[in-house]
């Protein structure tokens, strides 16, 4: 049954509910509207920004390098903490999350910052969580954590986060206001993309007004190949290992440096810079001692593309090239199958009349090398000799610099621009840099200025020349497949337009021929081979043994290409005061091939000591 | 009646002041978004864009409920009762979104059984109160579905339900002092939830903390109502700006209403609702079924009660629950809801042959 009676009393006390309610309202749009307006006018607005999670880096085959999630954090709201309730939030902090210092606390509660995260609390269930933030300074957002799956692997390629100092300031304004930038490797490369958008806490004096969600950052896709890149992390270090162990040199090897590239497209497979750290310690902060240790170490050294070293006689290709291209061979001879007589040791004379007497590492010679055969023995007196025709023939003409022009045409003497900072762009010298240094640096060079001598040390890769592992890996990549471009690690990089340097199909064929020879019978670096097997008869290389001044052992070189027959791959490696590179570069190489054929992977074993 | 035909603006089809009512109180929502977001643009993620899709589909609900006939409703009324109680049941079975369990995640949209249990539950009581059961077995069944929205959770619609309830309880022929027992053993079960943790500590905190500060969001909405003056500050978008309030589409539309109208406005929007109530109560008093009276009070009792509390909320004088205005706040599941509300009462209307 309804009841008329109560019905009609509900609604008189429904009617007297809406116009309170109307009374409400019109008093709020009369009489307080001025004061209200005068409020609107004044307020204003501050900004705390928390970084969005950053994009994920991928290998080539989709394995996750670096990950980014959102977990929950807990955040002090600093504006509402005063003098009388500090003292109760430190000690709810300090008791609830004992994890954190005394000292961490006092900066928490020191700083200058809106908000201040305090601690991730991922592993709290909903109604911890709720119990925290009824307390009214303390509010919980989504915080993203960057985690880097395989720690020290790839350490340098993929970079490390940090808080922008005034320079990254400077470079990347964007990231001053969520205050995190990359500090190095593809972080620091790709920050703009990594970074995304920050979120946006709007406060209005101490209370958060508004939130706008920020947006993520783009993922980058690799060509490194992970896998690849732990194995040669692996040879290196036993490179390196065997060094030690064999050569008792004042300094301890410890650096070192390996290249894979793709010759068909310049894509980066693999790119080992040791020492390495392990860029999951800097997330939430590193010591300065733990950082300074790292420093002085050389770990923040990306050695492969900052590391200049001499190239010794890995950059023989160069004038190899030059001989074939310009015709130039020692004195008397015309093509490539001539031979010279190589005693061991060259005695020469130049226009000014002074007599000098170069020794080949061979002291007893290589016997009659032609050019092929100089670059399988590594025979220096050969490759002098060319130098000394170009002296000879064009001292003082604009033709002396050929070979720092063909060195140039191959990429040295410039940053490859690879997509990772701080690249080196090693030294080409040449009288007019020769000239230069005497002004800025007169230490540095002799008063008489470039002379013959230091074209016959630039042609088997010593003196002045400096450059860089990536540098030589991307000449020898040059040269064979005919076309300069840059190295790169991102597969969506911009793409590039390839410069053609002009060699012919004969040209690689021969040049793949002799570096064939060099891993093979009677070549420098057999004794590290022939552990191929048949194998061996389809990968080729060059050796390099570059002498440093002072008492530092020699720079260990080895370039290595996979196959012969089917060009893919250009393998450098580099072990600083390594020694001979036959004896310790080469046999790190072969690992690193055998890991690219998939082959039964087999423990770097000191080779021949050659140059 | 069960033959009754029904055409758009016909005298025999649609009543036409209900239908005016209906879509001009959408209209007002579709200028108050029209100010709060960046134009239109035809997109699902634009709001305003988004609320006049819904208010397409609701027009078209409204007509297809209004083709069915009251008897056939209180046919259905049980199993439909039963089918959103068995919803309810089963949403405890999908995956929390920010702690609450409310939505079946159905693609493009979400849908709310909450909303619908709001209808179920009104026409549930009345068939019950005409078939003459008995109250108390009454009273249960309803506990039951309300405490399942209870445990969603969802206080502001839990609140909702049982004011429903109640106000269906209290005209009917119940006599008062049993109204009171019922909120007497309603208080007791609060303490008894609240000494075994079912109702959280940060729940009441919410109401306790209510009487010691000022929520920031409700004095930000007092600042905007009362920047409106009497005449608003129509269409005006540069310095709402500088008022921060969050779910200004939403819960806390009606402070961008009075800011953008003024009173005159909100006399305009008040007076279009009292007038509709005015309709539903004659009609209450006139018709002759009993589970016509009981579904007209019910719904009443439910519209009333959301506009009572999101205008208490938005100006301050009760805690912020989170309940929207009926047809302003920007919202699919309301609207439908709404909707489907509307229909049913166009449908009461005409079978008594008011058509005007």
């Amino acid at each position: 049954m309804f009841f008329q009676q109560k019905f009609r009393l509900l609604t008189s006390l429904i009617a007297l509910i809406f116009l309170t309610l109307l009374f409400n309202v019109y008093n709020l749009q009369t009489s307080d509207r001025e004061a209200s307006l005068v409020s609107v006018n004044k307020q204003t607005l501050d900004t705390f920004y928390i970084p969005s999670p950053r994009g994920e880096i991928f290998d080539t085959n989709n394995n996750k390098l670096v990950s980014s999630s959102l977990e929950p954090h807990l955040f002090l709201n600093l504006r509402k903490i005063n003098a009388n309730n500090r003292s109760q939030y430190e000690q709810y902090i300090q008791y609830n999350f004992v994890d954190l210092g005394e000292d961490l606390i006092d900066e928490i509660f020191e700083s200058e910052d809106l908000l201040v995260r305090i601690v991730n609390i991922q592993d709290l269930n909903f109604d911890n969580r709720q119990s925290l933030i009824s307390l009214e300074a303390f509010e919980i957002f989504d915080f993203p954590v960057r985690k880097y799956e395989y720690n020290n692997i790839a350490s340098h390629i993929v970079g490390y986060l940090g808080e922008p100092s005034f320079e990254d300031a400077k470079d990347f304004p964007l990231s001053v206001n969520p205050n995190i930038v990359g500090k190095s490797g593809l972080e620091r490369y790709y920050q703009d993309d990594l970074a995304g958008q920050p979120t946006e806490i709007i406060f209005k004096d101490d209370e958060i007004a508004q939130i706008i969600k920020g947006t993520p950052g783009k993922d980058i896709f690799t060509s490194l190949d992970i896998k690849l890149q732990t194995i040669a992390t692996e040879s290196l270090l036993q490179g390196i290992e065997l060094a030690n162990e064999k050569y008792e040199t004042k300094n301890k090897v410890q650096k070192g440096a390996i290249v894979v590239l793709d010759i068909r497209t310049n894509e980066v497979i693999s790119l080992v810079s040791l020492p390495d750290y392990n860029p999951n310690n800097f997330v939430d902060g590193i010591s300065q001692t733990d950082f300074n240790k790292l420093n002085i170490s050389g770990a923040f050294i990306n050695y492969p593309i900052q590391g200049q070293y001499p190239p010794g006689s890995v950059f023989k290709v160069v004038a190899y090239w030059l001989a074939e291209q310009e015709n130039i061979f020692p004195e008397g001879l015309s093509s490539r199958n001539q031979r010279i007589n190589c005693k061991g040791s060259l005695s020469f004379g130049f226009d000014d009349g002074s007599q000098q007497v170069y020794n080949d590492w061979k002291e007893d010679g290589h016997g009659n090398v032609d050019l092929g055969s100089s670059i399988k023995q590594s025979c220096n007196v050969y490759f002098w000799d060319i130098a000394l025709k170009i002296w000879r023939d064009y001292e003082g003409t604009t033709a002396e610099s050929i070979l720092q022009q063909y060195a140039k045409n191959l990429g040295f003497g410039t940053a490859t621009n690879i997509d990772l900072p701080y690249e080196a762009n090693g030294v080409v010298p040449d009288r007019e840099l020769f000239e230069n240094w005497a002004i800025s640096q007169p230490e540095r060079v002799r008063p008489e200025g470039w002379l013959g001598g230091d074209l016959m040390n630039l042609i088997i890769g010593q003196g002045a020349i400096t450059s860089t592992p990536i540098q030589v890996a991307n000449a020898y990549r040059t040269l064979i497949s005919g076309n300069l471009s840059y190295p790169y690690i991102n597969k969506n990089r911009e793409s590039q337009s390839e410069e053609s340097i002009g060699v012919t199909e004969d040209f690689v064929n021969f040049l793949l021929k002799d570096l064939n020879s060099v891993t093979n019978e009677g070549g420098t670096a057999h004794a590290s081979f022939s552990i191929l097997g048949n194998k061996v008869k389809d990968v080729g290389g060059k050796t390099g043994t570059a002498q440093n001044s002072g008492d530092k052992n020699n720079t260990s070189w080895f370039v290595g290409v996979d196959s012969v027959s089917n060009p893919r791959y250009i393998i450098a490696t580099v072990v600083e005061e390594g020694g001979s590179g036959s004896a310790i570069a080469a046999p790190v190489t072969r690992r690193v091939i055998q890991s690219l054929r998939e082959m039964e992977i087999t423990p770097v074993k000191f080779g021949e000591i050659t140059e | 009646m069960r033959d009754r035909k029904i055409t758009l603006l016909g005298p025999e089809g649609t009543n036409l002041t209900l239908l005016v009512i209906f879509l001009v109180l959408n209209f007002i929502s579709w200028l108050t978004l029209f100010t709060l977001s960046d134009g239109l643009s035809l997109d699902l993620n634009n709001s305003l864009f988004r609320q006049i899709v819904f208010t397409l589909l609701s027009v078209i609900l409204f007509f297809a409920i209004t083709y069915i006939s009251m008897d056939q409703i209180n046919q259905y009324t049980f199993p439909f009762f039963g089918l959103i109680t068995i919803l309810l049941i089963f949403i405890f079975t999908t995956d929390p979104k920010e702690g609450v369990r409310r939505w079946y995640d159905l693609g493009v949209i979400d849908f709310q059984p909450s909303e619908y249990i709001k209808i179920a539950l009104v026409l549930f009581i009345s068939k019950c109160f005409v078939e003459n059961y008995n109250k108390v077995y009454i009273g249960i069944f309803s506990l039951f579905s309300i405490s399942l929205v209870f445990f969603q959770p969802d206080l502001g619609t839990t609140t909702l339900l049982i004011v429903i309830t109640l106000s269906m309880f209290l005209v009917s022929d119940i006599k008062i002092r049993s109204i009171l027992f019922l909120l007497l053993l309603g208080g007791v079960f609060f303490f008894i939830f609240l000494e075994f943790g079912l109702i959280n500590q940060y729940q009441l905190n919410r109401v306790t903390n209510f009487f010691e500060t000022v929520d920031f969001a409700q004095s930000q909405s007092r600042l905007a109502i009362s920047s409106g003056g009497i005449t608003g500050q129509f269409f005006e978008v540069d310095k709402i700006n500088q008022i921060f309030i969050p779910v200004q589409s939403t819960d806390f539309i009606f402070s961008a209403f009075a800011y953008q109208f003024g009173f005159l406005g909100v006399l305009l929007l008040f007076g279009l609702w009292i007038f509709f109530f005015y309709r539903v109560a004659r009609i209450i008093l006139t018709t002759n079924s009993e589970f016509e009276k009981f579904v007209l009070a019910g719904f009443s009792a439910s519209l009333i009660f959301q506009i009572f509390i999101n205008i208490s909320t938005v100006i301050g004088v009760i805690p912020v629950t989170g309940m929207p205005f009926p047809l302003l706040s920007l919202g699919g599941s309301s609207i439908i809801a709404t909707a489907v509300i509307f229909g049913i009462i166009n449908r009461i209307f005409i079978e008594n042959n008011v058509v005007i």
